[in-house]
């Protein structure tokens, strides 16, 4: 059967067979047209309790759905599809798949907080939004964003060496990302500072690119980091159910 | 003070109303057609009461022995009133199997109300499959101390979903009242369900919830944050089974999906009807009922627990849906009106 109005159904749930026969009946393309059910058959018992193990999740039980975050979201204004009541909603039932449909937009927030001053429950929707687009990266269901590789690009390197180099620090985030290191911006920015900055700076900064100075006395401050990292880590991918002893990506 | 005063029913708000009467020195009579004292706490066999926590037996059962050791209080179980007359200051009555007629210079009805019958409710599978039970059934399941099982075979239940607003709120039945108290039982009950059983996931299906007062953050927010408790906003249509556990269907109004969800039990939140008896009581007693079946109730600021017959009073959930404190403060209130009427039977009640 043809299915008129198809246009009101999600793409996904329009299932279509290109070879199909059913008792000696021939039933390819549209003859075979199903549409999948939209009722929720299930919940997912434990997705609240995943979020909430995450740094950020820890108060989404607290959700009474007044809508209040939605209301004053920064990005629910460009784009009615972010929607953090909803998402919260849809973690504290148990509807995953649901969730992931929209794996694209979360991670859009902003961190503004202006949900989290506004919120009468103190759900802190700001740390929810950022636990479930952890959520979504350690379950493997997006890819790191640009801003989570900065922040790990940046931070090894203050863990590393107590201290952070700029130049370097953009030459590997634009290696990771699979930037160009000759953009037209970068170019102009750095003749600027060249021609502008006095000499003594310049000779410091370059000296700095080189030699990569450390903070003194680091390899203490260094190991305690790692080994809380680590620790942490393990804690939220076991929280997931997830294997602990493989590297986080 | 010699007349004994005339307490009908022997619940929270009789056993109040006897006890501040006879603080007072005045005698009473207290009626009730159970076999024990106690009311719905005691017979239905409640388990924690909201708010205080306390177990129902030990509670109300503490009220009921302190009315039994009350010299000034006379009992009579398994009787009911015949016949009732009179004017204010002297009434007569007669109670049945007696052939003499009593006098009171006042009367107290607390009458009390009667759980709701889901079989009413048939789509809802009360009656149908084993494993839907009532409010009162999982109270009794703790009281007993035998725990929270599934009826059809003894089980422990992984999941189980209470259904609020089970007779209350639905015209389809008659019944256009909110019954005030099921919220925060249902709340109070899904937390004690959750500590007996931790593994077990408690869902509760709403339309809104009302846990009024003080009562917003100590069950409704507790059950959520600390027993993690979850609310999913739909009025269930229907409860059948797959042949191994419960489905509930419905409508999740928030994502706007219709839902499909097994359980092993099922809860409903029984409301609270009037008194199955309330015809016969208003007819006995000369005494109007409002349109729901309660007692109407007169006065609303001049006089307390007033009926719309002078000198006849009412306390509890008799003139509707009431709290267990609520019923208990009404019949003291209803103890003071009648000593007034006693003592000055011209001037109203305060």
């Amino acid at each position: 059967m043809p299915i008129l109005s198809k246009h009101l159904i999600r793409d996904e749930n329009l299932i279509r067979n290109e070879n199909l026969v059913i008792e000696g009946v021939d039933v390819s393309g549209d003859w075979s047209t199903f549409i999948k059910t939209r009722v929720v058959q299930d919940y997912n018992d434990s997705l609240q309790e995943d979020i909430a193990a995450l740094p950020g999740g820890e108060n989404i039980h607290r959700c009474w759905q007044c809508g209040s975050c939605t209301n004053t979201c920064t990005i629910n204004a460009l784009n009615p599809d972010f929607n953090p009541r909803y998402w919260i909603y849809l973690i504290r039932i148990g509807m995953e798949e649901e969730l992931i449909r929209d794996k694209e937009i979360i991670w859009q927030c902003v961190s503004c907080n202006k949900c989290t001053s506004v919120c009468p429950r103190d759900v802190m929707p700001e740390g929810v939004m950022r636990a479930t687009a952890h959520w979504l990266e350690l379950k493997g269901y997006t890819p790191e964003s640009p801003a989570t590789i900065f922040d790990k690009v940046f931070s090894s390197q203050v863990f590393a060496k107590g201290k952070i180099e700029e130049g370097r620090l953009m030459m590997r985030f634009f290696k990771k990302t699979g930037q160009k290191l000759t953009q037209d911006w970068l170019v102009g920015l750095i003749r600027g500072l060249v021609l502008r900055l006095p000499i003594g700076l310049l000779t410091r900064m370059g000296l700095s690119a080189l030699i990569h100075p450390r903070t003194r006395d680091w390899s203490n401050h260094r190991m305690a980091i790692a080994e809380y990292i680590t620790e942490q880590k393990a804690l939220h991918r076991k929280a997931l159910g997830l294997p602990t002893t493989e590297e986080s990506r | 003070m010699n007349t004994p005063v005339l307490v009908v029913g022997g619940g929270p708000a009789g056993l109040s109303a006897a006890h501040s009467l006879a603080s007072t020195g005045q005698k009473v009579l207290l009626v009730d057609k159970a076999d024990r004292l106690g009311g719905a706490p005691i017979l239905s066999g409640y388990a924690k009461l909201v708010p205080s926590g306390e177990w129902a037996k030990d509670a109300i059962g503490g009220m009921v022995q302190r009315i039994e050791s009350n010299p000034l209080v006379e009992i009579q179980t398994r009787t009911t009133i015949t016949e009732f007359s009179g004017a204010p200051g002297a009434f007569k009555y007669m109670l049945a199997g007696e052939e003499q007629t009593r006098e009171a210079g006042a009367t107290i009805l607390c009458t009390g109300f009667s759980h709701f019958d889901p079989v009413n409710k048939p789509e809802l599978g009360f009656g149908i499959f084993p494993d839907v039970v009532t409010t009162t059934q999982v109270e009794q399941m703790l009281s007993s101390g035998k725990g929270v099982k599934c009826l059809s075979d003894g089980r422990v239940p992984e999941r189980v979903a209470i259904l609020l607003c089970v007779g209350s709120r639905d015209r389809q039945i008659g019944r256009e009242w909110c019954s005030k108290i099921c919220c925060t039982v249902s709340a109070n009950l899904a937390m004690e369900i959750r500590e007996a059983l931790p593994q077990c996931s408690v869902y509760i299906y709403y339309m809104d919830i009302r846990t009024f007062g003080l009562y917003e953050d100590a069950y409704y927010w507790e059950s959520q944050e600390k027993y993690r408790v979850k609310y999913i906003k739909s009025r269930i249509a229907e409860v059948t089974s797959d042949g191994k556990r419960l489905i509930v269907k419905g409508e999740d109004t928030l994502v706007k999906r219709p839902i499909t969800i097994p359980f092993d039990l099922v809860v409903q939140a029984i409301g609270m009807d009037p008194n199955v008896d309330n015809a016969r009581i208003a007819s006995i007693f000369g005494v109007e009922l409002e349109r729901h079946g309660f007692l109407q109730r007169g006065a609303t600021y001049r006089a307390m627990g007033s009926t719309t017959r002078p000198g006849l009073l009412v306390a509890g959930a008799a003139s509707g849906p009431e709290t267990i404190d609520d019923s208990i403060a009404q019949g003291q209130a209803a103890a003071m009106a009648a000593l007034t009427s006693l003592k000055a039977p011209a001037t109203e009640a305060a």
